[in-house]
């Protein structure tokens, strides 16, 4: 389960994030929404222990990010918005070294492998150099080193970004298999239908604000629209001409 | 497995996978040697050669005294025609020799006689033959000049007032050392290149393929990755390290170095105590260019600022070469000037106190370390992912 309380950060004069909080239950898909600088990526960065609020805290499963970040990250699976690939390592090698870092012992860190390399259907490429992957067959690997811990929460910036059709469809598949299994899923996207198709909750936030969450249905009866991307459309708006007034 | 290790093994394993990075490791070990055999030997061959020159001569009739005595002294001399500043312009002659038609009358007369040798000052190449046949000049100068003294009663030891005798207290293989100066300075200067390409790749690198984020998400303190990547990096360092120290010494008794009258033996014992020596810079030097590689945006900017740093090698030989300060304590706990005291030492078979190893080997890697720890602090700060 992750827990976010009233985060704030700033980076020098731009205010990234004024008052974010929602929870994201386990076994549930939690949607985070928004345009793009709405504060999605810092976000989930305070949420994996690389950015430090300026004020609020994050919890994963209980444990607080800001007090004890390792034992917090332990927990997590994170499909960062960098997704940097060592060129010179195998897809195989990618993952064994996560898993390593993970101090996931080495007779189950190759079951696993073979597992995720399986499960993601990426047996041809697997002991490949990842120099000249296309950009899905880099995204499966990402995932597959994300998740070789079995982690009970999963993190995931943008996941089907610059994807083609079968492999977005396949990461779909991953977070509905995920959800199965009882993990808490939080994954940001800016993919209307996508969003509207996988969550159980969505988590809308604009210019560093959580303007709305909830189910679907929820979220467009808070907007008073039938059509979830007119809700989302109206909601960030609103908190613009706040502003601006 | 510990965190520090599995961070080392895969900038090892990725590490000999890089082409930039083995290039780096390997290009100056195996240059290096090839450097040193090619100088060394076009010095012995200079020096040597300006004995077997054969010397141009203008007027050899003039003299026919001081030719007999040039041949004397296995020296091959030559009747030369033409212009002789002519033939030095044109780089024809090293020298040519003139002796003027009064040669003869003034020698008779026991007047100074002038000889002119024509040459090009700003030519090294000549200097050596210059100075050879100046040298020969002076010698037979000396031994006409006695035996006149000697035809009018007089001894010889009149006009020598004071001579220098020289008492040299350093041994024939210390003088060897020191002539041999850029030894140490190339075994420095390896320790900053051969590490190089895996310090960066290591850190700018690893910002640049965007890495970096993946990799501090883990649960890993940030100083265990760093210390990881140094002692991967330090490995490349010391292995181009001890391949350059064993291949130039193995260059340099190729080399007849007997021939200018140096003399050159090393043992076993000697390489490894000097590999022994220089190994803690191995460390040092990584560690100053994995703290810059993570200033660095690229890898092209992280290789100008790095490339800077191949400066600080060349200071202690500079140091020593122009200061006459007799080797203190102090100096061994010196990063640099501290190895290059002991390897030009241990080459000179120099007794060394066992302390000067600890020193040098302390101060290494102690600098190194906290270095390290300066590049973990860093790396905990959040803009290190945002650069």
């Amino acid at each position: 389960m992750i827990e976010v309380q009233s985060l704030r950060k700033s980076f020098g004069e731009v205010e990234a994030l004024k008052d974010v909080s929602f929870i994201a239950e386990n076994g549930q898909v939690t949607g985070l929404l928004g345009p793009n600088g709405a504060g999605k990526s810092t976000t989930l960065r305070v949420l994996y222990g690389l950015v430090v609020p300026d004020e609020g805290n994050a919890f994963v499963d209980g444990l607080n990010i800001r007090q004890v970040p390792r034992q917090a990250q332990k927990s997590i699976g994170v499909l960062p918005d960098n997704q940097g690939l060592y060129v010179r390592l195998t897809a195989r090698e990618h993952i064994e070294y996560f898993g390593r870092l993970h101090q996931v012992d080495e007779n189950t860190l190759e079951k696993k492998a073979t597992e995720l390399i399986k499960l993601l259907a990426m047996e041809s490429i697997a002991d490949r150099p990842v120099e000249g992957f296309s950009q899905g067959e880099k995204t499966k690997v990402c995932l597959a080193r994300a998740l070789i811990h079995e982690p009970r929460n999963v993190l995931l910036d943008e996941p089907t970004n610059g994807l083609d059709v079968m492999t977005a469809r396949t990461v779909r598949e991953l977070i509905q298999e995920l959800k199965l299994q009882g993990v808490s899923v939080l994954f940001s996207s800016h993919v209307m239908h996508e969003v509207s198709r996988l969550c159980d909750q969505i988590v809308i936030i604009s210019e560093g604000t959580v303007v709305a969450s909830g189910t679907t249905d929820e979220i467009r009866e808070k907007s008073g629209e039938e059509n979830l991307e007119e809700a989302f459309i109206k909601l960030v708006e609103r908190v613009v001409v706040e502003r601006e007034e | 497995m510990h965190p520090i290790s599995i961070v080392f093994r895969k900038e090892i394993k990725d590490g000999r996978r890089d082409r930039r990075s083995l290039m780096s490791a390997f290009f100056f070990p195996i240059l290096a040697p090839v450097l040193v055999y090619g100088m060394m030997t076009a010095i012995i061959n200079i020096r040597t050669s300006a004995e077997q020159k054969v010397i141009p001569i203008v007027g050899m009739e003039n003299a026919p005294t001081f030719i007999k005595w040039l041949k004397e002294q296995d020296v091959k001399v030559e009747t030369f025609t033409g212009d002789p500043r002519q033939a030095i312009v044109d780089k024809k002659e090293e020298l040519v020799v003139i002796i003027p038609d009064n040669y003869q009358k003034k020698f008779s007369e026991s007047k100074t006689a002038a000889i002119e040798i024509v040459n090009d000052g700003s030519r090294t190449d000549a200097a050596a033959t210059v100075r050879h046949f100046k040298d020969l000049v002076r010698r037979y100068n000396a031994g006409i000049a006695s035996l006149r003294m000697i035809a009018r009663g007089v001894s010889p030891e009149v006009i020598r007032v004071v001579i220098a005798e020289d008492i040299d207290v350093a041994s024939k293989q210390q003088r060897a050392a020191a002539a041999l100066n850029f030894i140490p300075m190339y075994i420095i200067m390896s320790a900053f290149v051969c590490g190089m390409g895996i310090a960066i790749d290591t850190t700018a690198g690893e910002r640049e393929r965007k890495t970096l984020e993946p990799l501090l998400i883990n649960p890993v303190e940030r100083h265990e990755i760093v210390i990881g990547k140094w002692l991967a990096s330090s490995v490349f360092a010391a292995t181009g390290m001890v391949m350059t120290l064993v291949l130039c010494i193995l260059a340099l008794a190729q080399v007849p170095l007997g021939e200018i009258g140096l003399n050159f033996h090393v043992t076993g014992s000697q390489i490894l105590l000097m590999i022994v020596a220089t190994l803690p810079l191995a460390f040092l030097a990584t560690s100053m260019q994995l703290l810059l590689g993570i200033f660095a945006k690229s890898f092209k900017d992280a290789q100008s600022y790095i490339g800077l740093l191949m400066l600080i090698p060349m200071v202690p030989s500079l140091y020593l070469t122009f200061s006459p300060i007799a080797t203190q304590d102090w100096m061994f706990a010196v990063p640099m000037l501290g190895q290059h005291i002991l390897v030009v030492d241990v080459l000179g078979a120099k007794e060394v106190p066992a302390m000067a190893y600890v020193y040098s080997a302390l101060s290494g890697i102690v600098l190194g370390l906290a270095l390290v720890l300066v590049t973990a602090r860093l790396f905990q700060k959040e803009s290190i992912i945002r650069a």
